[in-house]
C-alpha cells in the first residue's frame, strides 16, 4: 500500500514538474531566440542557437542605452517608492489615531480614488502634469507615483496602525517626544512589515508600469523605461524578431532576478496586499 | 487658554500630516477627474484653445450610433466573464495540487509564479512570436492542425489568444491567494470528513471549498476590476485586430484620445467606463460585505 502511494506521490510530482516546463516554456523560447542569428531564428524557431552569439545583446545594449534606461527605472521606482511610503504612513498614522469627521472626510478623500480606472482620466493627468512640468521628466514620473501609489498605502498603513497601541504614542509624549519625531522615532520602525509589503507591490507596479511612462515619457530617448523601450524597439523592428526578442529579455530580466533574491518576500507581500486590498 | 492653544496645536499637525497626502492625491486623481468631467461635455480635437462646449451630444453619440464602442463594451465583457471563471477555477485545481506535500513545492510556486512579476507589454509581444513564428516551427515538426491554425488571424481565435495569454500572465498571483487560503482551512476538519467517511471530491465541496470563500470573493473582486480595464496585452499581442475584434473599452479610449484626436469625445467613454467600474464594485463590495456578516 505505502510503496504503492509513493509510486503514486513521485508520479505526480514528475507529472508537475512536467507541466511547470511547459508553462514557462514560452519564455525559455524568447530566450533562445535571443542568442540566435536572423536566418537562424527564421529556420526553426522551436531549436536550440546552433552557434550562440551575443551580437544582439550588444546591438541592443547599445541602441536602447540599455545603462541609462536602467538608471531610470531605479531613478523612478526608488523616488516613487520613497514619497509613497512617506506621505502615505504619516497620513495614515495621523488619520487613525485622531478620531473626528473630517479625519473620515480625508480618509474616505484618501482611499476613494482606488475606483478610478486610469483610463478615465489618462488625458487630463498628462495635461496637469505638462501645468506642474512633471512630463518628459524621469523624476516628473517618479513624483507622479506618490499619489498614484498613496490610495492602497494610505489603506493598508491605516488598518495596520490601529493594531498599534495608543498607549505608546502617549508614554513618548511623557519623554517629550511630539510630532514628526514622535512618528519617525517610536511609531515608523513598528510599520517594517507593512512597509515591506507596500514597496514589494509597489516595485513590481512602478518598474513594469506601461501607460503612465507611455504618456509622460515617451518623448525622448533619454527618459523611457526599459518596458517603454522595448516597446518602441518592437513597433521599429517588427520583424527583427531575434532583436525583439533580445530586448524582451533585457527589459524583464532585472525583474527576474529580483523574484529570484526576494520570492518568499513578494509571495508574503502579494498575499498581504491581495488580502488588505 | 492651554486648552486653545493644545487644540490649534493639535489641528496644526493634522494639517501637517495629512496635506502632502491630500495634495498627491488630488494631482494625480481629483483635478485630473474634475477635468474629465469637464472635457466630456465638449467638441475638441487637443489642438483649438477653447474646447467647444456642446452639453451631453458625446454621451447620445456614443449610446445611440457608435459600433466601435459597442464592440468594445461586448468584448470587454465577454473577456471579464470568462476570465473571472477560467481564472479562478484554474487557479484553485492547481492550489490544490500545489496544497500537497509535494518536494518540488517551491520550485513549482515559483514557475507558476513568474509570469506575473514581467511585464504585460512584453509578455504580449513574446506570445506574438510564438503564434506567428514559434506555431509555424511547431506546426511543422509535429504537424499538429492547432498549429497551423491563425491565432491571431482570426477573430475567434484572436480573442482566444488574448484570454488565454492574459490568463497565463496573471493565474500566478491567483494561485498565490488560494494557498493561503488553502493554508488557513484547519486539518482536523479534513480528518474529521474523512473519519466520516467523505470522499476526495465530497470533501471538497463541503468543507474545503466552503472555507475558501474569503479566497474566492477576494480573488474575484481582483479579478473583476482588473479584466474589466484591460489594455497592455492587446496593444502587444493583437493591436486591437484583426479588423477591430479584439478592441477592449480601455483601449478603444485610447485609441479615440490618442490616436484619433477626439479628445471630448473619449473623455466622455472615459467617464462612462469609471461609472461601469464604480456600479459593478459597488455591487461586488455589497456581496462581499453579506457574506461576511454570514462567515
Amino acid at each position: 500500500m505505502s510503496s504503492t502511494n509513493k509510486a503514486a506521490r513521485w508520479v505526480g510530482e514528475v507529472v508537475m514538474v512536467l507541466l511547470s516546463l511547459v508553462f514557462l516554456y514560452p519564455l525559455f523560447l524568447a530566450i533562445f531566440n535571443s542568442f540566435k542569428s536572423f536566418q537562424e531564428v527564421m529556420s526553426d524557431v522551436i531549436a536550440l542557437p546552433k552557434h550562440w552569439t551575443f551580437d544582439n545583446y550588444t546591438y541592443v545594449w547599445n541602441f536602447i542605452n540599455y545603462p541609462r534606461l536602467f538608471l531610470n527605472n531605479t531613478i523612478i521606482t526608488v523616488l516613487g517608492l520613497a514619497g509613497i511610503v512617506l506621505v502615505s504612513s504619516i497620513a495614515a498614522y495621523k488619520l487613525a489615531r485622531t478620531k473626528s469627521r473630517l479625519s473620515g472626510i480625508v480618509y474616505f478623500i484618501c482611499i476613494m480614488p482606488m475606483l478610478i480606472p486610469f483610463q478615465s482620466i489618462m488625458l487630463t493627468v498628462l495635461k496637469t502634469a505638462r501645468f506642474l512640468h512633471l512630463s518628459d521628466s524621469t523624476w516628473g514620473l517618479g513624483l507622479l507615483y506618490w499619489g498614484f501609489g498613496a490610495p492602497l498605502a494610505v489603506f493598508i498603513y491605516h488598518g495596520f496602525v490601529k493594531g498599534i497601541p495608543k498607549e505608546l504614542d502617549e508614554s513618548a509624549m511623557i519623554d517629550g517626544a511630539s510630532g514628526f519625531g514622535l512618528f519617525f522615532r517610536i511609531i515608523f520602525p513598528l510599520l517594517k512589515s507593512v512597509t515591506a509589503t507596500i514597496v514589494i507591490i509597489d516595485v513590481m507596479w512602478i518598474w513594469n508600469d506601461f501607460l503612465l511612462p507611455l504618456l509622460m515619457v515617451n518623448g525622448s530617448p533619454t527618459t523611457k523605461t526599459l518596458t517603454l523601450a522595448a516597446y518602441t524597439f518592437v513597433g521599429q523592428y517588427t520583424s527583427d524578431w531575434q532583436y525583439a526578442m533580445t530586448a524582451m529579455v533585457m527589459a524583464v530580466l532585472p525583474s527576474i532576478v529580483v523574484f529570484m533574491f526576494l520570492q518568499k518576500y513578494i509571495v508574503k507581500g502579494v498575499v498581504a496586499g491581495a488580502v488588505k486590498g | 487658554m492651554a486648552s486653545f492653544y493644545r487644540k490649534w496645536r493639535s489641528k496644526m499637525e493634522f494639517g501637517l500630516f495629512t496635506l502632502p497626502v491630500l495634495i498627491c492625491v488630488a494631482v494625480a486623481f481629483y483635478i485630473p477627474f474634475v477635468m474629465t468631467v469637464r472635457y466630456s461635455l465638449t467638441k475638441w480635437n487637443g489642438i483649438s484653445k477653447h474646447p467647444k462646449f456642446i452639453g451631453l451630444d458625446n454621451f447620445k453619440q456614443i449610446f445611440t450610433g457608435d459600433a466601435n464602442f459597442t464592440n468594445a463594451a461586448w468584448f470587454t465583457v465577454k473577456y471579464a466573464v470568462l476570465y473571472i471563471v477560467l481564472i479562478n477555477v484554474l487557479a484553485i485545481l492547481l492550489a490544490l495540487v500545489l496544497d500537497a506535500k509535494l518536494k518540488s513545492k517551491t520550485w513549482l510556486r515559483a514557475a507558476f509564479f513568474i509570469p506575473y512579476i514581467l511585464s504585460l507589454v512584453i509578455v504580449g509581444f513574446i506570445w506574438k512570436f510564438i503564434f506567428m513564428q514559434g506555431f509555424e516551427s511547431l506546426g511543422n515538426s509535429t504537424g499538429w492542425h492547432i498549429f497551423k491554425m491563425s491565432w491571431l488571424g482570426e477573430p475567434g481565435l484572436a480573442f482566444i489568444s488574448v484570454l488565454f495569454v492574459s490568463i497565463w500572465q496573471s493565474i500566478g498571483f491567483y494561485l498565490v491567494i488560494y494557498i493561503a487560503g488553502l493554508q488557513s482551512v484547519p486539518g482536523d476538519l479534513k480528518e474529521a470528513a474523512v473519519v466520516d467517511g467523505a470522499g476526495p471530491v465530497r470533501r471538497f465541496f463541503s468543507v474545503t471549498l466552503p472555507l475558501l470563500a474569503p479566497s474566492i470573493t477576494i480573488a474575484v473582486f481582483m479579478a473583476l476590476t482588473n479584466s474589466i480595464k484591460v489594455f497592455d496585452v492587446i496593444l502587444s499581442l493583437t493591436g486591437g485586430g484583426p479588423g477591430g475584434t479584439t478592441y477592449s473599452v480601455a483601449y478603444d479610449i485610447y485609441r479615440d484620445t490618442f490616436t484619433n484626436n477626439l479628445y471630448g469625445y473619449g473623455t466622455a467613454k472615459a467617464l462612462i467606463l469609471f461609472v461601469a467600474v464604480l456600479i459593478i464594485t459597488v455591487i461586488q463590495l455589497t456581496i462581499f460585505k453579506r457574506r461576511e456578516v454570514e462567515a
